[in-house]
């Protein structure tokens, strides 16, 4: 950054505003202009924005790639599961809460999945931070597999039973812990009557989501703004000079992979109601492929990028799904898009957008690679302006 | 199998035909496709004016694709046998087949898709226990007439949510029978109970008996209604070994063994699909059925498992299933029976033989005209209190009762010996003699009683 910077700002500023506005208004009407099915696929992306958003703040940010995420999703939705299983129905929470036991059990849900999510993170993250690239993917991927295999086969329901707590750490094996919609039914919140998941608008169930997504968003943009989203740069840049600088590589890591994975946790309760329930499928290594998949698409140095991922990978994923001949072989389809992205975009779906933006426009050449956090490595900074000749 | 495939009959569509713009264009966002809006409107009736839709969801993707596939061509063929008949309230079916990936999250998409988008007037499914009770409650949601055919669960057509407790709401809830669901093919009560029947009455000098399956609820399920109906009748069977070797396992030779080493007189097994070819190449090669008396399978008996094992399968041993070709001697078998050959003679990628599955799929087509046709119209709640209670005479099984409370067929479950008798058409055994077993509900509570084991019939 050195000339021009505040006329680059000025201009960041005013795009970012009205494309933001533009997608908040989208975003505000979206329910109201498609049916309920397509509603559950925007909160669904909704969702993985926020999940590859937190991955990425490990992987794009820190330089750690976390092959186990699932295992955050899984143990919030579980504890959610179990939550809204155990509140749903008791007569207590019903006459403390009356009219709002429903909102009031997904609240507790929602604080207790979250818990359970850093305390995973506290441990788990404490053991796997300490060894580094595939070494650490390895750990995290092994640490989500073990957790998989006590959902699936109700491991921890036979030690519930075995220290004497009954069923409380019942998982259900294979058939999981699925919910009754029932229990995510009607609530009366001062005269204000709605379902909290209604599968035939979702209206409730998708402003909730967004509204909690929109803060989750902002909180994580907000961290890797601050000092500490600077030291995890400097982490993923460097290591050994971040520590010879006094940054504490390992205690960062493990805060960042705790941050994360909270938020990790934060999107496993969302899930919980949206699909019905907890399933051992939230835990396996194919779940924790999705946010890897997305952040790669998207692009993992910009701060947007695994989101747009998480946009570009559904609705690519039912495009396929309509064309009969693509969708026997999707996995096909979508590793040959895959291959594409990361042979010839640089930087995801959207360095791929603002190398196309930059070819047009002069200030748009230096924007492209200021409004990015790119590693040095992959874009030398005397190159900024050489960029649109380079392509 | 095509991927699309118009009859004079009516139109077809695998994972929604062609390039389905309607869907596509809502999915881009492109303002509010009136197709959109009537899925908000939701609930009742549906289909367009000129068809009766029926969706079906099952697994046609990945190592049980062949489940799901076998279920899609009995189907096609009990919709071209509606729409010969006139169709349903003089309407053409049109059916739309959808894949669940083996996901309960897919299944419920496919569902709502299938519902709020395209106006689904009934749906069939499924090809998986663990997705039927994940996906169940969107179902029960979305209010459709709903006909499982392939699925095992007791779970899901049992009511009884006093005594057994509610699936969905509590840990140790057994019930999770949904008004709007029914099922055709004989579940795993009904499937292990025969078993347990035959075992007791026909095998001499059965006493050490050992479990061999899959190793997820399915597999334990089965094992656990064996031995609580075999205790029911009386059986005084010692249970010497069980073992559940992974589903899919490519190895399951250190679990033969084990259960080789108990020295069982009877091996039960629950393995289907990849996995029985599996377990009977190995089981052959370790000498597993020259040591024991018999060996039983739940669902092994299906025409692709035989073609694949040729003569790896000893004769001898007793298979089970929901359906076999030769078992039902009446004339809606053999019309069945015509109409399948004669839609698949040309495509080699099908036996010409149904599979287990195939009866209660075909059925349901022809449940769903009937039950339509009494109600006068495609209402959801009209068409479920018909089928409440409702007798389908011409199912391939013979005559078949929806029950009015647990929403089961009273559908039978066939054991038969593995033999080179029976007149098939591919290189390989079929089964001769067998025996069918059918259970009612008070039957089924005495006998399990003090398991805490649902009938679900």
């Amino acid at each position: 950054m050195s000339y021009g910077v505040r006329d680059r700002l000025a201009g960041t500023g005013r795009e970012a505003v009205v494309l933001a506005a533009v997608g908040a208004l989208a975003l505000l009407l979206a329910p109201f202009l498609v049916g309920p099915t397509q509603t559950r696929l925007l909160i669904t992306i909704i969702l993985f924005a926020v999940f590859s958003t937190a991955f990425n703040l490990l992987y794009g940010y820190t330089g750690l790639l976390s092959f186990g995420h699932a295992m955050f999703v899984a143990g919030a939705g579980y504890v959610a599961a179990k939550v809204f299983r155990g509140l749903g129905t008791s007569p207590a929470v019903e006459s403390t809460f009356g009219g709002t036991s429903v909102l009031a059990a997904f609240l507790i849900a929602l604080v207790a999945g979250v818990l359970a999510a850093i305390l995973l993170g506290v441990t788990i993250g404490y053991l796997c931070v300490q060894r580094e690239e595939i070494y650490f993917a390895l750990l995290t991927l092994s640490f989500s597999m073990a957790i998989w295999a006590i959902v699936q086969q109700d491991i921890s329901g036979q030690l519930g039973r075995y220290i004497g707590a009954g069923s409380l750490l019942d998982t259900g094996g294979s058939d999981g812990l699925p919910i009754s919609f029932r229990l995510l039914g009607d609530v009366d919140l001062f005269g204000l009557q709605f379902t909290l998941v209604d599968i035939n608008n979702y209206y409730a169930y998708y402003f909730i989501v967004l509204l909690i997504s929109a803060g989750a968003m902002y909180a994580l943009w907000r961290i890797v703004r601050s000092p500490f989203g600077e030291a995890c740069k400097a982490i993923r840049e460097n290591p050994e000079r971040a520590e010879a600088l006094g940054i504490d590589r390992t205690y960062h890591s493990w805060m960042a992979f705790i941050i994360s994975g909270a938020f990790s946790g934060l999107v496993g309760v969302l899930f919980v109601p949206l699909r019905g329930g907890a399933l051992p499928n939230l835990a396996h290594w194919s779940f924790s492929a999705f946010p890897v998949i997305m952040t790669v698409i998207g692009g993992p140095f910009a701060f947007l990028g695994p989101a747009a991922g998480a946009l570009v990978f559904e609705y690519v994923r039912e495009l396929i799904s309509q064309v009969p001949m693509l969708e026997e072989r999707w996995q096909l389809v979508f590793g040959l898009i895959l291959l594409g992205v990361v042979i010839y975009f640089d930087n995801g779906v959207v360095g791929g957008l603002r190398r196309l933006r930059a070819r047009y426009t002069d200030r748009g050449a230096a924007e492209a690679d200021a409004a990015e956090d790119t590693p040095r490595t992959d874009v030398q900074p005397d190159s900024d302006t050489e960029r649109p000749e380079d392509d | 199998m095509t991927d699309e495939n118009t009859t004079p009959e009516g139109t077809y569509e695998h994972r929604a035909a062609g390039l389905n713009r309607r869907r596509f264009l809502t999915a881009a966002g492109a303002g509010a496709a009136a197709t959109s809006l009537s899925g908000c409107l939701g609930g009742v009736g549906g289909g367009g004016d000129d068809t009766v839709h029926i969706g079906a969801v099952f697994l046609l993707s990945g190592i049980a694709e062949v489940l799901g596939s076998a279920s899609e061509a009995s189907a096609r063929v009990g919709a071209d046998a509606v729409n010969e008949a006139g169709g349903i309230l003089d309407m053409d079916v049109e059916m739309t087949f959808l894949d669940h990936e083996g996901d309960a999250d897919r299944a419920s998409r496919n569902f709502q898709s299938l519902v709020q988008e395209e106006d689904a007037d009934a749906l069939i499914g499924l090809t998986s226990s663990g997705v039927t009770l994940g996906s169940a409650s969107t179902a029960e949601e979305l209010g459709v007439p709903y006909t499982l055919t392939d699925i095992g669960t007791p779970y899901v057509t049992e009511h009884d949510y006093d005594t057994y407790g509610n699936f969905y709401e509590e840990d140790e809830g057994y019930a999770a029978g949904i008004d709007n669901l029914f099922r055709l093919n004989a579940n795993t009560s009904i499937n292990t109970y025969g078993m347990a029947k035959f075992a007791t009455e026909e095998l001499d000098g059965v006493q050490r008996v050992a479990n061999l399956g899959p190793d997820y609820a399915y597999g334990q399920q089965c094992w656990d209604y064996f031995k609580a109906y075999a205790d029911g009748l009386g059986a005084d069977f010692e249970y010497v070994a069980s073992e559940f070797p992974s589903l899919g396992a490519g190895d399951m030779t250190p679990q033969i063994n084990s259960v080789m080493d108990a020295d069982p007189d009877l091996v039960f097994t629950s393995f289907w699909g990849g996995d029985t070819t599996t377990f009977v190449q190995q089981a052959a090669e370790q000498g597993l059925f020259d040591q024991v008396e018999d060996v039983f399978d739940t669902i092994g008996a299906a025409p692709g498992n035989f073609e694949s094992l040729g003569d790896t399968i000893p004769r001898g041993i007793h298979f089970s299933g929901w359906y076999w070709h030769s078992a039902f001697d009446n004339e809606a078998n053999s019309e069945y029976l015509r109409r399948y050959r004669e839609t698949y003679q040309d495509d080699d990628t099908v036996i010409g033989i149904p599979s287990f599955t195939g009866a209660s799929t075909y059925s349901s087509v022809w449940m769903y005209k009937q039950a339509m046709e009494q109600a006068g119209s495609t209402d959801f709640d009209d068409v479920i209190s018909e089928m409440e209670g409702m007798t389908f005479e011409d199912d391939p099984r013979g005559s078949v009762t929806l029950d009015a409370d647990s929403h089961q067929a009273n559908a039978p479950t066939v054991i038969g010996e593995i033999s080179d008798s029976d007149d098939v058409p591919y290189d390989g055994p079929g089964m001769d003699p067998t025996t069918t077993y059918t259970l009612d509900r008070e039957t089924a509570l005495d006998l399990l009683e003090g398991s805490g084991l649902p009938p679900g019939v």
